[in-house]
């Protein structure tokens, strides 16, 4: 039950981390943010003209950093086959956002961009998650071609300068990471600079409420969000993840009360001619009840003492072979609630099922239970 | 052994401890035939007289055995001797007392202070220890829990599992279960001790052991005891055969205590 519950909660926190992974404090969104239906599950970018606009909101009081963060989808290729993968490419601009590196470095700047020129030169630099590496089998030093068609994939290379794991927490899927000019040059989206979300960090001291609403005022026609309603945004629209999640959730609880009932039934059951030769004997209802309400006390106690005390063992086995076989880390992700609840439903559905069982089983003439 | 039993063994007494009356019990196979079931011609369904016209009397300190074949009887003129069944017809006394008479609260009652009962299979509860198991009528008794664990020491120290007190029942051979379920049967201080198949779940040799202890530990209470088996009834006083449900012969067999 723990288990279940577990990756039902995992599901639902990974994105909550991802958000709070960025570190940004306000998120800027042009209508909704949805999966597309291509690729591997970019964002759909409708915020334009996201230099202009991020550059005017930097300005903005009490708004320390304003970048666009564009998320798009990318055909992939390493120079011994010719088959081509699609990625989710994430844009970052100069001095985006932290990329925690794992290996190699990272982004150095978006020379390319050239205050909207784009003349400048592209670096050709790209940084990949450890699942794009695994799939492409390529490591830091090696070449890949990228773009936003096969034929833009065809005609320019990137070098792997780093791994990442940033993006990939964040979006769930495999990313490979490149300055944002060159990933709109790749898409063939200069003209327009769509971005899936300006990010914003506020100015120590200040009220990110207050700059939320200040923002808010001077662009309605966009949306402004905190982390956690960016999040909920997300997930609003993404009714299958949540009833997935949800569903986990009641499936391990209500296993978890199946599984106890069942359980205690079954001992009880294994029982019920000793409680039969117990009643006979002259022993009455209520020490009948009592003693089987013992038994489920202690076997409830047990059992979910020894449920908790497995799961910690049993979550990093399955965090572990998760991230083998899809590369998600912490999908099972343990709460103490869980682990309460784990024990709760053991301990009082154990009892009451006892209870019951012990209940039906002193009604029962003791000669019914011996044929 | 101290008696928080309301009854004791009265050796002295001529008086019986159990009489039965033509003592009859039919049961019904199947159900009776509902409205639809009358309409449509069914028939009331067959009676089996699993006991008929039994009369009988067990004075104290008696052991009497009731003998016969599987389907004879036996275990039903037992349940009807303890109180755990209401005759069909005639009457059932404990000295005296028509059991008929009582509520199936006080026919609990009763059995709990003047019954002991053991059984073929010995149904000790696998998560109490031994002690914990023969203490267990004590508890309904209201005795405290010193004196429960004391008494139950006791008569598993006679019975020989001194050592064996605070094993569970998974713990110990067939033979030890089922001193255990003999222990539990007498901790009380019974009158009458019911045994309905007591070897029946143990080989020759360890059942002959166990009926010793048995007639041992029982000292001179009164023991009605059900079997097929001739070895396990030679401990009796007197033998009643049963077949189909009635009593076919009275056995005196030579007193061997």
């Amino acid at each position: 039950m723990t288990l279940l519950a577990s990756a039902g909660i995992g599901v639902l926190e990974t994105g909550q981390q991802g958000f709070d992974a960025a570190d940004r404090d306000l998120w800027v969104t042009s209508g909704e943010t949805r999966i597309t239906s291509a690729g591997g599950g970019g964002f759909e970018n409708t915020l334009y003209n996201s230099r202009n606009l991020s550059a005017e909101m930097n300005a903005h009081e009490g708004v320390r950093h304003a970048f666009p963060l564009a998320f798009d989808t990318v055909y992939v290729s390493t120079n011994r086959s010719a088959e081509f993968h699609t990625f989710v490419a994430t844009g970052v601009p100069q001095g985006g956002p932290v990329v925690q590196m794992t290996e190699g470095k990272g982004i150095q700047g978006d020379p390319h961009y050239a205050n909207g020129t784009y003349e400048g030169e592209m670096t050709r630099e790209v940084v990949i998650d450890k699942e794009t590496a695994e799939t492409l089998n390529v490591s830091i030093g090696e070449t890949v071609n990228i773009g936003g068609s096969l034929a833009a994939a065809r005609e320019n290379q990137f070098t792997i300068v780093g791994i990442s794991p940033t993006f990939e927490r964040m979006l769930g899927t495999p990313t490979v990471t490149m300055p944002l000019s060159e990933l709109h040059q790749v898409t063939g989206t200069t003209q327009t600079e769509p971005a899936t979300f300006i990010t914003i960090t506020v100015e120590d001291g200040a009220s990110v409420s207050t700059v939320q609403q200040d923002l808010e005022q001077s662009y309605p026609e966009y949306e402004i969000r905190t982390n956690q309603e960016q999040l909920s945004a997300v997930l609003q629209e993404q009714v299958l993840l949540l009833a997935a999640a949800g569903a986990l959730v009641l499936l391990a609880i209500g296993s978890g009360i199946a599984l106890t009932i069942s359980l205690l039934s079954l001992v009880i059951h294994q029982q019920r001619q000793t409680f039969a030769a117990l009643t006979a004997q002259g022993i009455s209802r209520s020490l009948l009840v009592s003693t089987v309400i013992g038994q489920g006390l202690i076997i409830g106690f047990v059992g979910g003492g020894i449920g908790i005390l497995l799961t910690l063992p049993a979550v990093s086995v399955f965090n572990r072979l998760a991230e083998a076989v899809v590369g998600f880390e912490g999908l099972l992700q343990t709460a103490p609630w869980i682990y309460g609840s784990g024990l709760g439903i053991a301990v009082i559905v154990g009892t009451i099922a006892a209870a019951t069982a012990g209940w039906r089983i002193s009604r029962t003439p003791p000669l019914e239970l011996f044929n | 052994m101290a008696g928080a039993a309301t009854a004791s063994v009265d050796s002295d007494s001529s008086s019986p401890i159990v009489t039965a009356r033509d003592v009859t019990k039919v049961y019904k196979r199947g159900s009776e035939p509902g409205l639809i079931g009358r309409i449509v011609g069914r028939s009331e369904p067959p009676a089996v007289h699993a006991v008929d016209s039994v009369s009988l009397e067990i004075a104290p300190g008696e052991i009497v055995g009731l003998a016969g074949s599987s389907g004879s009887g036996k275990s039903t003129l037992l349940h009807l001797l303890s109180g755990l069944e209401q005759p069909t017809a005639g009457t059932v006394s404990f000295r005296e007392t028509d059991l008929a008479a009582l509520s199936a609260r006080e026919r609990t009652r009763h059995r709990l202070e003047n019954i002991g009962i053991v059984f073929q299979r010995f149904h000790l509860l696998d998560s109490l220890s031994a002690r914990a198991n023969v203490a267990l009528p004590l508890v309904e008794l209201g005795v405290p829990k010193r004196e429960r664990r004391k008494r139950a020491t006791e008569l598993l120290e006679r019975i020989g599992l001194g050592d064996r007190i605070t094993h569970r029942p998974g713990e110990l051979s067939g033979g030890e279960q089922q001193r255990v379920a003999i222990a539990r049967a007498l901790i009380t201080d019974p009158a009458l001790v019911i045994a309905d198949e007591p070897t029946g779940e143990l080989d020759t040799a360890t059942g002959q052991k166990i009926l010793e202890e048995f007639k041992q530990v029982a000292e001179n209470r009164t023991i009605v005891l059900a079997s097929h088996d001739q070895e396990t009834l030679e401990i009796c006083d007197r033998v009643i055969r049963l077949r189909d449900g009635a009593i076919t012969t009275r056995q005196t067999q030579e007193v061997n205590r």
